[in-house]
Order: C-alpha cells, then sequence, then structure tokens
C-alpha cells in the first residue's frame, strides 16, 4: 500500500506579508488610491501640527482658575474644573457614591450577564437587569430608603445620559417585545394596536416627542398628581426605544425558520411558552448587532434633553460655557470632551456589536 | 368526544377530509383510518399532498372539511382540543426541527417539563433513557449544530419519545441525510415499529415499508389512489398511477 506523506507547510511568499506589502496593497494598489493617499497626507501635513501642538503641547493643563490658561493651546483647566458636573451634575457632593454604586451595578450585571453559565443567566440575570431602573430609582432618590432626598433638578452630567440610556432599554427590551409580538399577531385589534404604536413612536422625531412629553403626557395622570419631569422624559424614552426595538425584533422574528415554530407546536407547546423558550431567544441572539445599534442611537439621543431644561451632559457643558468665571470662550474644548467622551463609549459599543456578529457567523446553526 | 361504533382501537379517525390552500384544493375525500399499533407508510410523488395530510393529524394545518378523530378526540378549533391531541401526537421533520439554542438534554426535556409539568430531574432521567435508544448519550451536552444529521434526526425521534406520544408521524425523516446516515435513522425507527408503536410514515425508503409497514398508502393530486399491504402493494399493484410511480422509484 502506499504511504500517504503530509507536504511541509512553506512561508508565504514575501511579496504578500510585511509592511512593504501592507502599503502597496492598501495605499497604492492604484493610480487613483496612490493620488488619494498622496492628497490626504499633504493635507494631514499640513493640519496636524496646528492640531497637535493646540490640543497638546501650547495646552494649558494644570490650575484651577480662568486664570491659568495662559498659554496659546486649549484650556484643558475648564474641563478639569468643571468635570465633576460634566460626570454627575449637581448631585451633592457627599452623595456621589450612590451615583457609583448604582453604576457599578450596572457594570457588575453586565459582566455577570457573561460569566454567568447559561443556565442561571435566565433566571438571575435577566430579573436583576429589570429590577435594576427601580432600585437605581430608589438609591438615586433616597426618600423610600432614609438617604439624604436628592431631588431630581440636581441629577445630571453624563452619568444621567448613561442611566436614562440604560433604564430606557431595560424597560423597552419587553415592551419592544410584546409589540413586535403584536405585530404578528392574528387578532386584529392587538395587531392594530401596536402597528399604531410602533409607527408613531418610530415616525415622530425624538425631539417632537421630547415636547409631547413634557406638555401633553401630564394630561394623561389624574388630576392633582405631579409626576417628575425625569420620569416624564423616561416614559417617552422607553416608548421612543421601544418602536425602534420592535422593528428590530421583527427582522428577528424573520430570520427564525418556520420549522422551529412547528416543532414547538408538535410538542405542545402554548404560544406564550413557544415564543419565551423557543423563539425570542433566538431572535435576541440574532438580532444582538442591531439592538447594540439601537442602543447606540438612543444613547446618542439622550443628549437632546438639553432642549427640554434637563441637565444631562451637553446642557450642563452649555452652562459651564455660561458661567461668569469661564467666558474665556472655552466651547471648542467643551464639545471636543464631551464629543470624545460619546465617541468612545459608542465607538466600544459598536466594536462589541461587531465580534458578537463574527461570533454569531462562524456559529454553527442549522 | 367519545364514539361507539365498531372500530374501537382505531386511534386515527379520518373522514371525508378536504383542505383548501385559497383556491387550491390540496387534499380530496380523504377517508382513513389507523388501529392501534399499525404501521403506515405514506407515498407519492411529490406535491400529492403527503405532508400536508400527516400535519392534519397534529393540526399544524387545518382543514376545511370533514372530521378528524385522534385518540378519541374530534379536532375542532378549540385551542385545548388542539394541545390535547398534540400531546398524544409526536412528529419528526425532514430537517429535524432542533432547537439550536438549546443543548441536546434540553430539547428532550423542555417539552416534559412545560407542557407535562415533569420536574426537571424526572425528565432528564427519561430522556437519557431515549437518549441511549438512538444510541447518542455522550452527546447530551452539545448542541444541535454540533451534531451530524442522522445523530440530529435521532434526537428528533428521542424528543418526540419523551413526550410519550400515542402516535408517531414522520415526514420523510430521511430524504435531507446523506446516504451513509440514512440507515441509523431507520434502524431506530425499526426498532420502534417492533416495540409497536402506532406510525405514519411519510417516505420514499421501499425497504423500510417492505420491512416495517402494515400497510402502505399511494398519494397523488391529493387523494389516497391505493392501499394495501406491502407485499401486494409492491408486488401487485392495482392503479397505473402506482405501477407508474413504483416503476419510477425502484428503476434506480
Ligand atoms: N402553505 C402553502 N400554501 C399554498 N400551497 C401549498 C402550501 N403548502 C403546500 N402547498 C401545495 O400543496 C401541495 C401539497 O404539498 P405537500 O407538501 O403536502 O406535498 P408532498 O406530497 O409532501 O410533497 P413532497 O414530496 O415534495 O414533500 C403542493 O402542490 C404544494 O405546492
Ligand atoms: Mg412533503
Amino acid at each position: 500500500m502506499q504511504e500517504f506523506k503530509v507536504l511541509p507547510d512553506l512561508p508565504a511568499p514575501v511579496k504578500t506579508v510585511g509592511p512593504v506589502a501592507w502599503l502597496k496593497n492598501n495605499l497604492f494598489s492604484s493610480w487613483l488610491n496612490g493620488l488619494a493617499t498622496i492628497v490626504v497626507v499633504a493635507i494631514l501635513a499640513k493640519l496636524l501640527p496646528g492640531l497637535l501642538d493646540w490640543l497638546f503641547f501650547s495646552a494649558n493643563w494644570t490650575g484651577t482658575s480662568q486664570d491659568a490658561c495662559t498659554k496659546e493651546g486649549a484650556c484643558w483647566v475648564f474641563i478639569n474644573s468643571w468635570s465633576k458636573q460634566f460626570f454627575y451634575g449637581s448631585y451633592p457632593d457627599g452623595q456621589l457614591w450612590r451615583i457609583n454604586l448604582v453604576l457599578a451595578m450596572l457594570v457588575g450585571i453586565i459582566t455577570l450577564s457573561i460569566f454567568i453559565s447559561k443556565e442561571y443567566r435566565n433566571k438571575i440575570v435577566v430579573p436583576l437587569f429589570l429590577l435594576l431602573p427601580f432600585i437605581g430609582l430608589i438609591i438615586l432618590d433616597g426618600s423610600l430608603i432614609g438617604l439624604q432626598v436628592v431631588s431630581t433638578d440636581l441629577w445630571g452630567g453624563f452619568t444621567l445620559n448613561v442611566l436614562l440610556a440604560a433604564a430606557s432599554i431595560i424597560v423597552a427590551f419587553p415592551l419592544g417585545a410584546l409589540w413586535a409580538l403584536g405585530r404578528r399577531s392574528e387578532m386584529p385589534l392587538a395587531r392594530s394596536i401596536s402597528i399604531i404604536l410602533i409607527e408613531f413612536f418610530r415616525g415622530v422625531p425624538v425631539l417632537a416627542l421630547f415636547f409631547m412629553g413634557s406638555v401633553m403626557l401630564p394630561l394623561f395622570f389624574p388630576e392633582g398628581t405631579t409626576v417628575d419631569k425625569l420620569v416624564r422624559v423616561w416614559i417617552v424614552l422607553v416608548l421612543f426605544m421601544s418602536g425602534y426595538m420592535a422593528e428590530v425584533f421583527r427582522g428577528g422574528f424573520q430570520a427564525i425558520p418556520k420549522g422551529q415554530y412547528e416543532a414547538a407546536d408538535a410538542i405542545g407547546l402554548g404560544y406564550w411558552q413557544k415564543n419565551a423558550l423557543i423563539i425570542f431567544p433566538q431572535v435576541i441572539k440574532v438580532s444582538m448587532p442591531n439592538i447594540l445599534a439601537t442602543f447606540v442611537m438612543l444613547f446618542k439621543n439622550t443628549t437632546f434633553l438639553l432642549i427640554i431644561g434637563i441637565f444631562e451632559m451637553l446642557s450642563t457643558a452649555q452652562t459651564a460655557l455660561t458661567n461668569s468665571n469661564w467666558l474665556g470662550g472655552h466651547s471648542t474644548e467643551a464639545y471636543l470632551f464631551v464629543g470624545l467622551v460619546f465617541w468612545v463609549c459608542c465607538y466600544s459599543m459598536s466594536l462589541i456589536a461587531t465580534s458578537i456578529e463574527r461570533k454569531l457567523n462562524t456559529d454553527h446553526r442549522n | 368526544m367519545k364514539t361507539t361504533d365498531a372500530s374501537q382501537n382505531d386511534v386515527i379517525k379520518i373522514n371525508d377530509l378536504n383542505k383548501w390552500y385559497g383556491d387550491f384544493h390540496v387534499l380530496k375525500d380523504i377517508n382513513l383510518n389507523v388501529k392501534e399499533g399499525e404501521r403506515i407508510v405514506v407515498c407519492g410523488p411529490s406535491g400529492s399532498g403527503k405532508s400536508t395530510l400527516i400535519r392534519c393529524v397534529n393540526r399544524l394545518e387545518e382543514f376545511q372539511k370533514g372530521s378528524l378523530i385522534v385518540n378519541g378526540v374530534e379536532m375542532i378549533e378549540d385551542i385545548k382540543n388542539i394541545e390535547a391531541i398534540r400531546r398524544e401526537v409526536g412528529m419528526v421533520f425532514q430537517h429535524f426541527n432542533l432547537f439550536p439554542h438549546l443543548t441536546i438534554l434540553e430539547n428532550l426535556t423542555l417539552g416534559p417539563i412545560w407542557v407535562q409539568k415533569q420536574s426537571k430531574a424526572d425528565a432528564e432521567a427519561v430522556a437519557m433513557k431515549y437518549l441511549e435508544r438512538v444510541k447518542i448519550p455522550e452527546q447530551a451536552h452539545k448542541f444541535p449544530g454540533q451534531l451530524s444529521g442522522g445523530q440530529q434526526q435521532r434526537v428528533a425521534i428521542a424528543r418526540s419519545l419523551c413526550m410519550n406520544p400515542k402516535i408517531m408521524l414522520f415526514d420523510e425523516p430521511t430524504s435531507a441525510l446523506d446516504p451513509e446516515m440514512i440507515s441509523e435513522v431507520l434502524d431506530v425507527m425499526v426498532e420502534l415499529a417492533e416495540e409497536g408503536m402506532t406510525m405514519i410514515c411519510v417516505t420514499h425508503e421501499m425497504g423500510f415499508a417492505k420491512k416495517v409497514a402494515d400497510r402502505v398508502i399511494f398519494m397523488d393530486a391529493g387523494q389516497i389512489v391505493e392501499q394495501n399491504n406491502p407485499t401486494e402493494f409492491f408486488g401487485n399493484p392495482q392503479n397505473e398511477r402506482t405501477q407508474l410511480f413504483l416503476s419510477q422509484i425502484l428503476a434506480h
């Protein structure tokens, strides 16, 4: 019998690897590409030195007041002095641990959901997620648990953006799922109500929704009750987000093969069991990248709240800019900083989305 | 609804069943009674309505005319009735339809736990018993995507058996499989037949039909054209359609 010989692995030809090949493939693959590379490099060479100088070399880093900004470049002292407000708003100094605690719980639960075994994930993490907005509210407000009461006008800054976005998506997740199910339902009433809700909250610009929330929503509450402005905003964000989530889920539902429903039916599962145990877990899995993208959009949209006087990060920055001690025109620094913070957050989320997508693509499924 | 006529031990009684998809008349005047323990093989050309017929039995499809009584329960619109029947009838699909996000063991225990309200421990014990019967207990903690087609189909059979059904329906269980995996699935089905399970199999595996079927049914254009025991059916087909069909599938 003939012997089977394994051929040795040879290194790839030099032309396809190494920095020279990389340059050739990515920057000079055609004369048009080469021209574009040269133009971009020329522009960068012209702008970059000045920019770097302003950002770093001639920038003012230390000090406590505007007078410390003597040099030509950026006045980072401004950001430094206002950083507490940028992140925590006007929340009382001694109570900041409460915000940190809530944020830590959020991060903790997210970490837990990644590392916990699948068996406990649904039993522990999901209820924790759903409870978190309410626990967070109680801790931050303080009145129910005997802590110093901090009224919501004092809540603000970047943590408010994060908390509002997180609290909204947590409620919008089940609500959006319900609307998506309603839209697929065979009951005409459930279907029309779902379609109207979804299309309304997706179709109306979020700014208009915020105005409606502050003006119209109180009409729906019983006479004499005043509902906190922040809670009204939360409700608006939840409804807005639910509309988008419902559409994300709808796409996910369409990706589930008919055979899954039939197999679930054949086993004798009821409607809710079938959806909760078989269909929805798969929908979430295929929709994950879109869910994250929608969340990024919601997160950025929380900055629109400055229009109706919620002290989230962007409006805090504007307030700081009009402070009489800091009238030196630091708006470039302020907006750059706000932009950078949001960009870092959103970019990391889209990195996560990409990696999930890649993982799903390599998943062997039938 | 209990019936008390002569055919008391018929577990399935199909009477003048007619079904339309829109204007398209897929099933025409189907009459079929199946006795307890009877093994029936259904064959016929593509599009003749075989799948549609057996899917009517556990109400994956609804029909417009006629009656269908399974295990003494009449199939009517009532959801409770449908669920009662689905509890008695197991179904195995051409494309397995395992739940990809659950392990093999979870696929098997889902029905017993959520529909029959068994404890997890009981359900797992039963599931392991059936996994051993289909000869893949070692795969219990894998996911469906990690198994070969033949293994997946055996899991699907075990999943149905875990619900302890009175009747098993098979819709071309081997036609999505690579040739070398067909026999491992057929072996399991033969064993099941020998234990006395009531079965309706849509299949073109004529060897299987000859070996286990009590009755072979030939369908064409939504009708039952001919039915007989395997010896007669294959040896002496009466209808020209049957003859043509058999000559085509036996030709190669
Ligand atoms: N959902 C549907 N809507 C409309 N027509 C359908 C539908 N499902 C099946 N049909 C049609 O009904 C007829 C019978 O289909 P069925 O699936 O029962 O055939 P079959 O005998 O199982 O064929 P095959 O051997 O290809 O599986 C076919 O002509 C098919 O095109
Ligand atoms: Mg078919």
